[in-house]
């Protein structure tokens, strides 16, 4: 990527505060996520109002976002990598809002199960597991924005495939449990939402990563084979 | 440095301002002493010459009484020279001017070229007089005529067409030309349809200039031997001739004259004191006659300038 | 980004090198142009990229001490425009050119536009007179000047006198038509009704267009090329280039890291 300075070095404030600001919201929806995993495993009920106040910062923080990329656009008429970093931003940080909403999701699913009386099955354990997967995807995936590093952000997509495998083998238990135990529906189908907003974190650090890998490279990677993902350079 | 108070900056515009006015004191005085000069000259003539501006000063003959003399075959004289003049030098200049600016390469030829019409303009007028005698008088047998001294005249005032031709071309935006260059005309094209007619009024302002410096030239005309005294005018095409014969479309370039600047020059060597006032009429009348040549030129520049715009 | 057909070339320059008396100003030149698309070229002052666009010409010719080396093909008859032995008057018939600055003729409306006819002997008044409402039609003008042709053309406005010089252009049915900057002494709005002209014109002609201004090489081209120093740096499609340029010096002028 281009480390000379533009002409104009408030052009290049204004691209610099974009990205610190992306980072900033990724690190909360970081938080977001590992809250909630701590929620769920720790059964902190408490923690879980604090999540959902964290989704406000966090959308107050994409509509900004998207703003001052508008305006950018608007005054700069950004070109070549500056285009594609604006335009990636943009489609970075409303992968990372719905990240954000998952994390929410999660939050109020643990509520509901702890607020009934319940504790996880044993089946759930799986989740932690994967949930952890997915956060450390959605970091790489925001160290690689940050880095400017596609060959990273190549890794972050590969990871998703085990991510959604693991989720099949959760449902596969779940379902089974659930015809051996039908008393535990209830809680079963909080845990099957649970690892569904889990698996949708890992597809939102996916497409964070393609994001990541356009800004790089110039190359649409969303939609393709996995073999042709690999980086070129 | 401190920045000025108000009362300090109103102090810096005074001094500026006086310096303003002083130089404008000193550049309307310099002003009206050139006025004053061409002024007092005009009145002198006027003042001395007033009681010879009657009709008959334009019609009569040159006579050896003061008062019954007048310039009729000094003005035509100098109307026909610069005829002659005109349709020699206009064509000749602006064809080399045109070549030199359009056509010629750059190279040392040129240049050497170029100085020598420069240097063309400076040789005295006695010289082109003398060069007139031996060419046009003897060696191509014109005599003592008004074409050896129209031709005489336009070689004086060539380098005058040449520089202001090449002047008024010059003044021709490049991408004019580049214009109609680029449409696919040939050089001749651009020249006919644009450079020629754009450059006109520089050409014909520098053609009057010459003229008006052409006709009050005495040196040269005295040199290949203008008549001082001469009772007749040249014959007018298809009228009677001496001998019963018709004169032809061109005899009167052949036929004998004088001029203006000749009478005037004949007068005031006279030391009849009556002659003077002959002569101070005849020099306004010349006087005008140049400067009525300049406000033509004036006229036509701003008249053609207007049409033309870039 | 539905370009799967297969561009036809209208022109290719070849090894091209000229110079400036001593001064070479292009460096070994290879590109192409292609049959009715626009190529822009960008590049900062100084780079060459005028001195390009007028060797399609021949301009350099009307001025001592210039001097090509390689050549400019031109298709279909693969005639090399460069050539000695072809006629520099001959290109410019067939290569139409457009100016910086307006530079309509001293004339009328009228004779602006029928002066490329005149010039190929064209005298005929009714031909003329067809000619030259088709060509003022074709450069967007018509409606402003048609009750006005014997105007003189001076007093149009900066953006109708430039669509004027294109009608002047366009009347002798080039086949492929210069800009030279069109637009850099134009406001906004004049500029807008010439950028949208060259998008028609586009249908009839083979466009080159030199231009400071990159968006506007991004909006109206189809194809870019980059120039640096005399040299041809990077030519791509122009979506390429302004989204992924392959090398490093196009992306520091494109995003105005120059320095």
């Amino acid at each position: 990527m281009n480390e000379k300075s533009h002409l104009s070095s408030q052009f290049d404030d204004e691209l610099g505060r974009l990205r610190s600001h992306v980072l900033q919201m990724g690190g909360l929806v970081e938080t977001q996520i590992s809250a909630a995993i701590d929620a769920y495993s720790k059964g902190e009920v408490a923690s879980v109002k604090h999540i959902v106040e964290t989704d406000r910062k966090v959308n107050d923080l994409e509509i900004a976002i998207d703003d001052d990329c508008a305006h950018l656009i608007a005054k700069r008429q950004p070109a070549a990598s500056d285009l594609r970093l604006v335009f990636g931003i943009s489609k970075i940080v409303t992968d990372l809002e719905r990240a954000g909403d998952e994390a929410k999701k999660i939050a109020k699913g643990v509520r509901r199960i702890y607020e009934a009386g319940q504790m996880p099955s044993q089946y759930g354990i799986g989740i932690r597991h994967i949930a952890e997967a997915a956060l450390v995807m959605l970091r790489q995936a925001l160290d690689a924005f940050a880095r400017l590093d596609a060959a990273l952000a190549v890794k972050v997509i590969q990871a998703d495939v085990d991510v959604d495998t693991e989720f099949k083998s959760i449902m596969r238990q779940l379902i089974t449990h659930m015809m051996e135990d039908p008393r535990t529906i209830t809680t079963s189908i909080d845990i099957i939402w649970i690892a569904r907003a889990v698996e949708r974190i890992g597809d939102h650090a996916k497409n964070v990563a393609e994001h990541v890998v356009f800004i790089v490279e110039g190359r649409d990677i969303r939609h393709l084979p996995k073999e042709n993902k690999e980086s070129k350079e | 440095m401190q920045p000025l108070t108000t009362d300090e900056i109103r102090i810096v515009i005074a001094k500026g301002k006086f310096r303003d006015n002083l130089f404008k004191a000193v550049g309307i005085f310099c002003l009206a002493f050139a006025l004053l000069v061409i002024v007092a000259l005009i009145a002198d003539m006027v003042i001395k010459g007033a009681e010879r501006f009657t009709l008959d000063f334009f019609l009569n003959f040159a006579s050896r009484r003061a008062a019954q003399a007048g310039i009729l075959s000094a003005w035509v004289g100098s109307l026909l020279v610069m005829l002659v003049t005109a349709l020699a030098a206009v064509p000749l200049g602006v064809a080399a001017g045109l070549y030199l600016e359009e056509y010629a390469k750059r190279n040392w030829l040129t240049n050497l070229i170029e100085i020598n019409i420069t240097n063309l303009a400076a040789v005295p007028s006695i010289v082109y007089g003398l060069l007139a005698l031996g060419i046009f008088v003897y060696q191509f047998g014109f005599g003592q005529s008004i074409l050896s001294a129209g031709l005489t005249l336009a070689l004086l005032i060539l380098p005058i067409i040449i520089v202001s031709t090449r002047e008024a071309i010059r003044a021709i935006p490049a991408m004019i030309r580049e214009g109609s260059m680029a449409v696919g005309a040939t050089r001749w094209q651009t020249c006919r349809y644009h450079i020629i007619p754009y450059a006109m009024p520089g050409i014909l302002t520098g053609v009057i200039i010459g003229l008006a410096r052409a006709i009050g030239e005495t040196a040269p005309i005295i040199t290949i031997g203008a008549l001082t005294f001469i009772a007749f005018l040249p014959p007018l095409p298809f009228t009677a001739a001496e001998g019963g014969a018709t004169a032809g479309l061109f005899d009167w370039v052949m036929s004998p004259f004088t001029v203006m600047p000749i009478q005037i020059f004949n007068w005031t060597s006279r030391p009849d004191p009556a002659f003077e006032v002959n002569a101070a009429a005849a020099g306004f009348v010349l006087m005008a006659m140049v400067l009525s040549m300049n406000a033509v030129a004036i006229y036509l520049r701003y008249k053609m300038r207007k049409r033309i715009k870039w | 980004m539905s370009n799967h057909e297969t561009p036809v070339l209208k022109a290719e320059a070849r090894g091209l090198n000229f110079y400036y008396g001593e001064a070479q100003a292009l460096k070994n030149i290879n590109m192409p142009i292609y049959d009715k698309k626009v190529t822009a070229l960008i590049g900062p002052s100084g780079c060459g990229k005028s001195t390009y666009l007028r060797s399609f010409n021949r301009m350099h010719d009307l001025y001592p001490g210039n001097r090509y080396e390689g050549e400019i093909r031109f298709f279909p008859d693969n005639t090399n425009l460069l050539g000695s032995d072809v006629d520099p008057i001959e290109v410019r018939m067939r290569v139409g050119m457009v100016f910086q600055k307006p530079n309509p003729f001293p004339k009328t409306i009228f004779e602006n536009v029928a002066y490329g006819l005149r010039v190929r002997g064209e005298n005929n008044k009714r031909v003329l007179e067809d000619k030259v409402e088709h060509a003022l039609k074709s450069a967007a003008i018509w409606e402003e000047v048609k009750n006005r042709l014997q105007d003189q053309a001076p007093n149009l406005s900066g953006g109708q006198q430039q669509r004027l010089c294109i009608a002047r252009a366009l009347a002798t049915d080039p086949e492929l038509l210069l800009f030279d900057e069109p637009t850099s002494a134009l406001d906004p709005i004049a500029t807008g009704a010439i950028e949208e002209l060259v998008h028609e014109l586009k249908k009839r002609v083979t466009i080159l267009i030199v231009t400071h201004n990159m968006q506007q090489a991004a909006r109206v081209s189809d194809y870019t090329a980059y120039m640096f120093l005399g040299e041809m740096i990077e030519f791509g499609k122009t979506d390429q280039i302004f989204i992924k340029p392959q090398d490093k010096r196009t992306e520091d002028y494109i995003t105005g890291r120059m320095g």
